[in-house]
């Protein structure tokens, strides 16, 4: 019983962005709108590209399709957009609120955890409805075999935890960019541009693959949607795996370094 | 006096922030080799608070106020000094501690923006792990006090600044700490929810045994609320003591003006000082001199118009925090 309300409390703790979004129906309208559009632009994109070669860079023209209309559907999984409610980090740390993190008897960094779940896991129900939708209208196919799904899935979990670290690193960043908005809009794009969102990373040059393959950021969408077009079989995805999960290890140990540091270091604005 | 609640010695914070230059290589150079510079917000602050106590910590913008009220809410480490609160060491134990305290930061709301503040009074309740029944009594009574209902269903984004306050003192006292920080909690109110939350804030005392430390540059509110302040200025405490003998101390006295048909006499009465216009102008220093020539005035038939003032506190305080430059010995 005790174990049931520890985990209804953190359950609605978690919920609070989701809850921003659903109270109002015009926003989740706009989201719906905005991802319906971008996947057609997608497929508009896309099938231009292929009518004038039908295969590039060892994709199919369904597994760029896929591919991308994944890609999009990534996006979402960062979950609602903070900003409009003044609850991002960043806002909390310019405008002083993140004192009364400071003033609870939960941790701030697990305070920032529970939400970050709960959001990237309010993301994922988008982003596995649009799936399904796309699934049913033929823009992506299934996996080419059970095998494939299941590899999948364990990379597309990986996945998730690279994700939530990436952007936890980030958020806590913000402790020290307080004044540099301008940076946090650089790393968020660089993350999806290395994570492979924005366009397939197989169609960038040699170099850039390169330099990617040493980053984190492909772990986060790349790799379990390569596994999943099939552009990186599942019988030789077992290095993939691993550098997925050692990127977890590292980012979790980075996250918890610099959260030590913003701890010591939180200056509040104003006397 | 009761066991203190809230403890400081010595207290100094010094902040260090990055210096950035302007223009595009400014802000290269900051991010590459940053330069710092070193602003002491608080110097020498020591104070004690005993269980049950009102006082008003107060200063003028930048005496380092609110950088101590973040010192003693655990928010901050000082950079020397000792702090502790019912006891405990704050920026050390801060779980433990924020069952102890509840704050409000004037108009930095802890509510969740876009949530009616009812589901962030409940959000705090699973944060703090308060009981369904105590969270409720006690919603109910903030409710009697602060008259929450009419507008708890509103998300701050759609409240007024009045209702926003008041939702945020109810979001510091739900867990019901014993002690309270309130930073300029009543800035830009109007003079309705003004009293009403001085009320509030009295009933927190007299009738909770809270023990509050309030901020303001209201003197009004001063007045009202608190029989001891603490002045700081430059980050040293420089007037620790009774508002009323701060009034006597730095006070610059007694006046009445009084316009009568015939002042011949009264021009040699004691404590005449000039003639203004109409007016004949008394002053003094002793309150009992005040009073007799008050009682005498009241008497005369000639009086047409008669009128008593004090010192203004804002006055005072523009007093004190020019000649006490060297801070209080305690």
């Amino acid at each position: 019983m005790t174990a049931m309300a520890a985990a209804a409390r953190r359950w609605r703790v978690a919920r609070i962005s989701a809850r921003y979004e659903v109270s109002q129906p015009g926003r989740v309208t706009g989201v719906a709108v905005q991802l319906a559009l971008q996947i057609f632009l997608m497929w508009c994109l896309w099938r231009a590209l292929y009518a004038v070669s039908p295969t590039n860079s060892g994709l199919s023209e369904a597994q760029a399709l896929a591919y991308a209309v994944l890609g999009v559907l990534y996006t979402r999984l960062r979950g609602p957009d903070r900003s409009i409610a003044e609850d991002t980090v960043a806002q909390h740390v310019r405008e002083g609120r993140i004192s009364y993190w400071f003033l609870r008897p939960l941790e701030p960094r697990h305070y920032h955890r529970l939400r970050a779940i709960g959001d990237q896991a309010y993301g994922f129900a988008w982003a596995v409805g649009g799936y399904l939708v796309c699934l049913l209208v033929g823009l992506v196919q299934k996996p080419v075999s059970a095998t494939a799904l299941w590899v999948f899935l364990v990379s597309l979990l990986l996945g998730q935890v690279v994700l939530y670290h990436l952007l936890a690193i980030t958020d806590v960043a913000t402790f020290w960019l307080v004044d540099n908005t301008g940076v946090i809009g650089i790393i968020a794009f660089a993350q999806s541009l290395f994570a492979g969102a924005i366009a397939p990373l197989w169609f960038f040059p040699g170099w850039f693959q390169t330099l990617s393959s040493w980053l984190p950021f492909q772990s986060s969408f790349h790799i379990p949607v390569s596994i999943y077009v099939g552009r990186i079989p599942a019988g030789s995805a077992a290095r993939d795996l691993v550098v997925q999960l050692l990127w977890c290890l590292l980012l979790s140990l980075v996250l918890r370094w610099l959260w030590g540091r913003a701890g010591r270091r939180v200056i509040v604005q104003g006397g | 006096m009761n066991n203190p609640a809230i403890e400081a010695r010595g207290l100094k914070k010094v902040f260090t922030p990055a210096i950035r230059q302007p223009g595009f290589k400014g802000t290269v150079r900051s991010l590459i080799a940053p330069e710092h510079a070193e602003i002491v917000a608080v110097a020498d602050v020591s104070f004690t608070v005993a269980e049950g106590e009102l006082i008003a910590l107060l200063g003028p913008n930048g005496a380092g106020k609110s950088t101590t009220i973040k010192i003693l809410s655990g928010i901050l480490t000082p950079t020397a000094g000792e702090v502790r609160i019912a006891g405990r060491i704050p920026y050390q134990d801060r779980i433990a501690n924020a069952h102890n305290i509840g704050a409000v930061f004037g108009q930095r709301t802890q509510l969740w923006w876009d949530l009616p503040a009812r589901e962030s009074f409940a959000v705090l309740r699973d944060i703090f792990k308060t009981s369904l029944a105590d969270h409720a009594r006690r919603l109910d009574e903030l409710d009697g006090l602060l008259e929450l209902s009419s507008f708890w269903d509103r998300s701050p984004r759609h409240m007024s600044l009045g209702q926003r306050v008041r939702a945020d003192l109810a979001a510091a006292l739900l867990h019901d700490p014993p002690i309270v920080f309130l930073d300029e909690p009543t800035i830009g109110m109007d003079a309705v929810v003004k009293e009403q939350v001085r009320e509030f804030l009295r009933f927190q005392v007299a009738e909770r045994g809270r023990t509050i430390v309030l901020t303001t540059h209201d003197m009004s509110e001063v007045s009202r609320l608190a029989e001891r302040v603490v002045l700081i200025n430059h980050g040293r405490v420089v007037y620790d003591g009774g508002l009323v003998e701060l009034q006597q101390d730095y006070g610059s006295g007694w006046q009445i003006r009084v316009v009568v048909d015939d002042d011949a006499a009264l021009r040699d009465v004691p404590g005449f000082l000039a003639k203004e216009g109409a007016a004949l102008v008394f002053g003094g220093d002793d309150p009992g001199e005040q009073r007799r020539l008050v009682r005498l005035l009241t008497e005369l038939d000639v009086v047409r118009n008669l009128e008593v003032r004090s010192d203004d506190l804002e006055d005072i305080m523009a007093t004190v925090y020019q000649r006490r430059a060297v801070p209080v010995a305690r």
